[in-house]
């Protein structure tokens, strides 16, 4: 009987519209209803649900924020938001956040945690962290972080002395392309990855789930694509929603996709599919991949790959004939053996023969223009020892490897690291091998987590600091390099609940208590970005206002037909073959390296992404988890009835070292090879304070005992784990 | 074979609908009692003219335990709607396609008429009972008028009878439902229900023996109809077909089905037989006093009958949400 | 007055899943109840196989037999020819729940019958309803089919169009197209 309060907001809204400037009469109006209702603000935001983030209007309605959608200005958002973008409300509103600093009060790792005051908290972790660098050195305190807090605390820890920070996004996901890419083109792909999806004639996707894997503007031009009827070739063990939607599905025996890539290139070649033009005019050692490919023919790697030779034969002809305007794509995570970055390799070298780097509907050039770095201090940072987040990888990136951390921890060699700080990131579930994990959070003095919710890796913490929501806080600009450039901000929308405080407050403060001061030169965030917005001559308030700023000039996705293009490569050119490679020790041309298949009657585990949900992140959002409460595990209709096994029966995968899976149910589905078993990532948790994910579904990680090191760059490879299924629950 | 997965089910109505449970079955048992003991008291009045009225006292119990067992029924209906407190909205309109409009204002009519009947058949030297005199005074009024609110509460029978059989078969996205043969399958059960109930009513050996007799042919009946229903819905197509399967299948899932049916063909037969060895030995010679183990066995057998009615209802009330017009 | 229709063109849904949680934060729907779902159906053998993703709702049926099975009026068509409902004629009977083929209903915590309202509120401000708003892969267009050039006339114009199904009778206002085959290897 009740008129509800979306009812009263429309004739609210309605109103509005048409007496918009007569304010007071309105709230008299309202004032005759039951009780006054606030009209909606709309908030800009940038999202932070996964790492591709779009902008975000936040819908407020009396401090409560009830919509997200997304920022049309914004090119990764374009108006849309993926059902995680929508779902951000599950996270800000879920029960089970971290609400106030923890200190553990038994072992390490017993989550015996007592409530403490931010002072309490900070207080105990600068004392520690004096006593640590006291005895061993500031170096002895690691960082492992993702996302935007990793900006606060990288500052902090590097203006304490410590270099040895670790990104998982590098090692466990992203780092071997980039390294490829870099390799061979003089530059990265980007995050965004720069593809031109919507001018794809042929798109080939190699072990990339789009669609599960719900990257915003990504999947908007890959369905725009589609729509448009490009040809689609998926390679990938499990028949996925992109595999769908394919004219060609290759459904590959896992491990052997160099098998592919080399043999597509034998077969461009050898048919003059190339494009010659593009070849001659901006690679340099064409004639050595010529003769390192000649080897690799279709019919070799029918054998590799299970995949028909004349099928190789007629999707090489499919690229040939859209080439310049194919993609490759380069994909995300790329840490799935010991040869990642020759792999990531072949793909790029693919890409230089179809002429589609720089070309419509292949990889769009980086936009022109750029900004100069604004520091959150003009302070420098301190001298320190060597640093040893790299390990010993030569083109190991910026960011860092976390297994050089962990293996730091464990060996105390070249130093010994004592305390850990993790933040923003659940180090239980992005890393493999739980056990090391575990032993070396043993042999910490201190261990830090500094999260929004609960994580397993947040268990484990000396101190949980609670940061709040990317809905209650200020956060560095986001320079975001799509087709042109732009500025996209992040800002809170409402006021951060419980006694939880923005990363860069955390930061500051722990700064304060460690002397640092004269590092945090700001009072608020708000302040030093409104520093950075002048220096960059960018109006601060227009970004406010519309969350996204946009530099249409700064535009140049193709390399002009003729242009005198110049790679940032130290030959100017495509590095096909690659004299970096060749002077570290390495194969300057991809060559194949066969890896184990698992023996008789074992699978091998693979993994991957849901569309609802982001790694361990969002199990126990609230508003994603009624959507997919669990995984599942794949496993072959035909295996599964041998088994004995039907739909939605509960088994537990056991590991090659006898490790134990959860339960988990079983897909039993026509959709994967014989030889696999395929998990969406992130589930199973032993968190108990997550309420909602507390052990649902598996863990993928927990079975990633075993993992192979590309000597390259570092990255890991774990997809060399082999389970068995048993019924016992 | 379809690998199907959905996201976003609601629970009401996947994977097979949960809409409709014991309420409603209640509802129906209780209305079709009610309906076949209405149809079978106005028999009785008006098939035995020449008896003065006041002879037929125990006809004032049946037209009272059918107005009880609809107002004991009626009320189940109400216990399953989401909002009870709004259904006077009912009352604001009546929609001719409605199934539930035409019980809103077609429950309260039988009631009524009921009323009306009960009334006018209470015997003469019971109207004390009736306390306030302006029931006595409707009584008195009423009585003469037996014969038409007879006629009148036929009517009314047949109509709620076929209600609630139609009340499932208006549902065109449930294919066990939407069939033609469902209310007249509805109807002859009622009427046999509501004959059983009269049977164990009863004093007079002659209302029961009666009542014995027309049961035997509304249970030929029913079991004709029923294999009916069910040929029917075999010859069919697909989702039709597919909606009798629970009823044939012994997977575990839905063998309560399978034994429902198997129950409901037991026990009807069984009262049938039972009956049918009543009429034996009436005819062999029967002496106007029944021996206790032949009241016992006709009361026997019309409870059989209640209780394949009953079974009738809830099975398929629940099968029918089983199977959608649509693939899943 | 309008005709207001949705068209689904199944190619382009990637199964994002981002309709099905827009819809619920935009209607405010109650934890557990969906008004609209994405179906993922895979026929064939491995490694012979077919997909078709396709997102469901209330079809806002011309021949509604919800509006039919509802006692008070509570279920209507409304003048821009969609299905509504008044939840506070409602009496919760679930007639209407039992009578939609499409399992498009839901029974409301509140105890009323709820569904897709094809974003009612939204499409009075001039918007497009929140699930075709945020559609990635614009799988869900909609538009006044009464304008000839619309988006929805136009492609109900140039492909084949289905509607679920069709043999109810019930006469589907959301419209599906598949403007090519794709099938597995």
């Amino acid at each position: 009987m009740s008129i509800t309060r979306r009812d009263f907001l429309k004739i609210g809204a309605v109103t509005a519209g048409a007496l918009a400037a007569s304010a007071p009469a309105i709230k008299s109006v309202m004032a005759l209803g039951k009780k006054p209702v606030s009209l909606p603000q709309y908030i800009p935001t940038t999202c932070e649900m996964c790492f591709w983030r779009c902008g975000v209007i936040a819908k407020v309605v009396d401090g409560k924020v009830v919509k997200l959608d997304g920022n049309p200005l914004h090119p990764n958002s374009r108006g849309k938001l993926c059902a995680r973008g929508h779902g951000g409300i599950g996270l800000l509103y879920d029960p089970d956040r971290l609400k106030t600093p923890l200190i553990n009060t038994g072992a390490r790792g017993e989550a015996k945690f007592k409530k403490a005051s931010w002072d309490e908290a900070l207080g105990y972790v600068a004392d520690k962290m004096q006593k640590i660098k006291e005895k061993y050195g500031a170096e002895s305190i690691a960082l492992l972080t993702h996302g935007t807090i990793s900006t606060y605390f990288m500052h902090l820890l590097q203006a304490y002395g410590s270099p040895n920070f670790a990104m998982p996004s590098f090692a466990l996901c992203r780092g071997a392309r980039g390294v490829a890419f870099e390799v061979t083109f003089g530059e990265d792909v980007g995050n965004p990855e720069r593809l031109d999806l919507q001018n794809s004639k042929a798109i080939v996707l190699i072990g990339s789930h789009l669609g599960e894997n719900a990257h915003n503007s990504q999947c908007q031009e890959f369905a725009e694509a589609i729509g448009k009827g490009a040809t689609l070739i998926v390679v990938d063990p499990r028949f996925s929603t992109a595999a769908g939607k394919a004219k060609y599905w290759l459904p590959i025996k896992p491990a052997t996709d160099l098998a592919l890539l080399l043999a597509w290139c034998n077969v461009i070649i050898n048919e003059g599919l190339y494009d010659k033009d593009y070849v001659a005019r901006y690679t340099t050692g064409f004639n050595e991949v010529v003769q390192a490919v000649k080897e690799y023919t279709p019919d070799w790697a029918e054998k590799e790959t299970d995949i028909p030779a004349s099928i190789i034969v007629e999707t090489a002809r499919v690229l040939g004939k859209n080439k310049p305007s194919v993609l490759i794509h380069p994909g995300r995570h790329t840490s799935w053996y010991g040869d990642n970055v020759q792999r990531q390799r072949a793909v790029a070298i693919l890409t230089a023969l179809l002429g589609a780097y720089g070309r419509p509907g292949g990889i769009y050039l980086n936009p022109k223009k750029k900004f100069e770095p604004v520091f959150l201090s003009e302070e420098d940072y301190p001298d320190h020892k060597p640093a040893l987040n790299k390990g010993n990888y030569p083109f190991a990136g910026e960011e860092g490897v976390t297994h050089a951390i962990v293996k730091a921890t464990l060996t105390e060699e070249p130093y010994p690291i004592k305390a850990w700080f993790t933040t923003g990131t659940n180090i239980m579930k992005a890393m493999p091998n739980q056990r090391d994990t575990l032993k070396a959070v043993q042999k910490l003095d201190l261990l830090v987590a500094v999260d929004m919710m609960p994580y397993d890796g947040v268990m484990l913490a000396d101190v949980v600091l609670p940061e709040c929501t990317y809905l209650e806080r200020h956060d560095d600009f986001f320079v975001v390099k799509e087709r042109a450039l732009g500025i996209s901000i992040r800002q809170p929308v409402v006021q951060p609940m419980y006694d939880t405080k923005p990363g860069w407050w955390i930061a500051k403060e722990l700064g304060k208590r460690l002397g640092l001061e004269r590092y945090f030169s700001w009072n608020t965030f708000e302040e030093f970005l409104k520093h950075k917005a002048e220096v960059w001559g960018i109006d601060y308030s227009e970004l406010a206002k519309n969350g996204y700023i946009n530099f249409p000039e700064s535009e140049k996705p193709y390399i002009q037909p003729g242009e005198d293009f110049k790679f940032k490569t130290p030959s100017g050119k495509i590095e096909l073959y690659s004299k970096e490679l060749k002077e570290h020790g390495f194969d300057p041309v991809p060559k194949y390296t066969k890896h184990e298949q698992p023996p008789e009657g074992w699978f091998r585990l693979i993994y991957g992404r849901a569309p609802v949900h982001t790694f361990s992140r969002t199990t126990n959002n609230p508003s994603l988890w009624e959507l997919m409460e669990e995984n599942v595990a794949w496993i072959n209709a035909k295996v599964a009835k041998r088994k004995g096994l039907k739909n939605g029966d509960y088994i537990v995968l056991v590991n090659q070292d006898g490790v134990k899976s959860n339960k988990v149910r079983a897909k039993v589905t026509e959709r994967i090879r014989p030889d696999c078993i395929y998990m969406v990532h992130g589930f199973g948790s032993t968190s108990k304070m997550l309420r909602k994910a507390y052990l649902r579904g598996a863990d993928d990680q927990q079975l990633i005992t075993r993992y192979a090191i590309d000597p390259i760059s570092g990255t890991v490879g774990m997809r060399v784990n082999f389970v068995k299924v048993t019924k016992e629950v | 074979m379809i690998e199907l997965s959905i996201t976003g089910t609601n629970a009401i109505t996947f994977p097979y609908l949960e809409v409709w449970d014991w309420r409603i079955v209640i509802y129906l048992f209780l209305g079709g009692l009610s309906a076949g003991m209405l149809v079978m008291c106005s028999i009785a009045n008006l098939r035995i003219p020449k008896q003065p009225v006041e002879e037929l006292a125990q006809c004032f119990k049946a037209p009272f335990i059918a107005f009880i067992s609809l107002a004991i029924g009626a009320p189940f209906i109400l216990l399953d709607l989401g909002r009870p407190f709004n259904s006077f909205w009912l009352f604001s309109t009546f929609q001719p396609l409605s199934l539930m409009s035409w019980g809103a204002w077609g429950v309260p009519a039988v009631l009524l008429g009921n009323a009306l009947y009960m009334f006018a058949v209470i015997p003469k030297e019971q109207r004390y009972k009736l306390r306030l005199p302006i029931l006595i005074k409707i009584s008195e009024k009423l009585a003469p008028k037996m014969r038409p609110i007879a006629k009148l509460n036929f009517a009314l029978g047949i109509f709620l009878g076929i209600y609630t059989g139609v009340l499932l078969s208006s549902f065109s996205a449930i294919p066990l439902w939407n069939n033609a043969t469902l209310p007249i399958l509805f109807l002859v059960s009622a009427l046999s229900s509501g004959a059983a109930m009269i049977v164990i009513i009863a004093h007079k050996p002659e209302i029961k023996f009666l009542f014995t007799k027309i049961d035997i042919w509304l249970i030929v009946a029913e079991l004709v109809v029923i294999m009916l229903f069910f040929y029917g819905l075999y010859t069919s197509t697909a989702p039709y077909k597919k909606a009798i399967e629970p009823f044939f299948s012994l997977t575990s899932e839905h063998f309560i089905f399978t034994m429902a049916l198997i129950a409901i063909f037991l026990l009807l037969p069984l009262a049938l037989r039972l009956k049918l060895g009543e009429l034996k030995e009436f005819e062999d010679g029967f002496h106007g006093e029944f021996t206790k183990e032949q009241i016992f066995r006709m009361n026997f057998a019309a409870i059989l009958v209640l209780a394949g009615t009953l079974i009738l209802r809830a099975a398929i009330v629940y099968a029918g949400q089983l199977t959608k017009l649509g693939a899943y | 007055m309008p005709r207001y229709v949705m068209v689904i063109d199944v190619e382009r849904c990637i199964g994002c899943m981002a309709c099905v949680i827009t819809c619920k934060k935009e209607n405010d729907v109650p934890a557990e109840h969906y008004r609209t779902r994405v179906v993922e159906e895979v026929r064939g053998e491995f490694p012979h196989l077919r997909m078709e993703l396709r997102s469901e709702l209330c079809n806002h049926c011309e021949n509604a037999p919800c509006i039919d099975a509802c006692p008070t009026r509570a279920s209507y068509r409304a003048k821009d020819g969609t299905v509504q409902i008044d939840k506070i004629k409602c009496i919760g009977c679930k007639a209407c729940i039992l009578a939609c083929p499409y399992d498009a209903r839901y029974s409301h915590p509140k105890g009323y019958a709820d569904k897709c309202t094809f974003c009612e509120h939204r499409i009075k401000e001039g918007k497009k309803p929140a699930c075709v708003e945020t559609c990635l892969g614009k799988s869900r267009i909609f538009g006044d089919l009464d304008e000839p050039n619309s988006e929805v006339a136009e492609l109900l114009k140039k492909y084949d169009a289905s509607v679920r199904l069709e043999f109810a009778g019930t006469k589907p206002r959301v419209f599906y197209i598949k403007k090519k085959f794709a099938g597995g290897m």
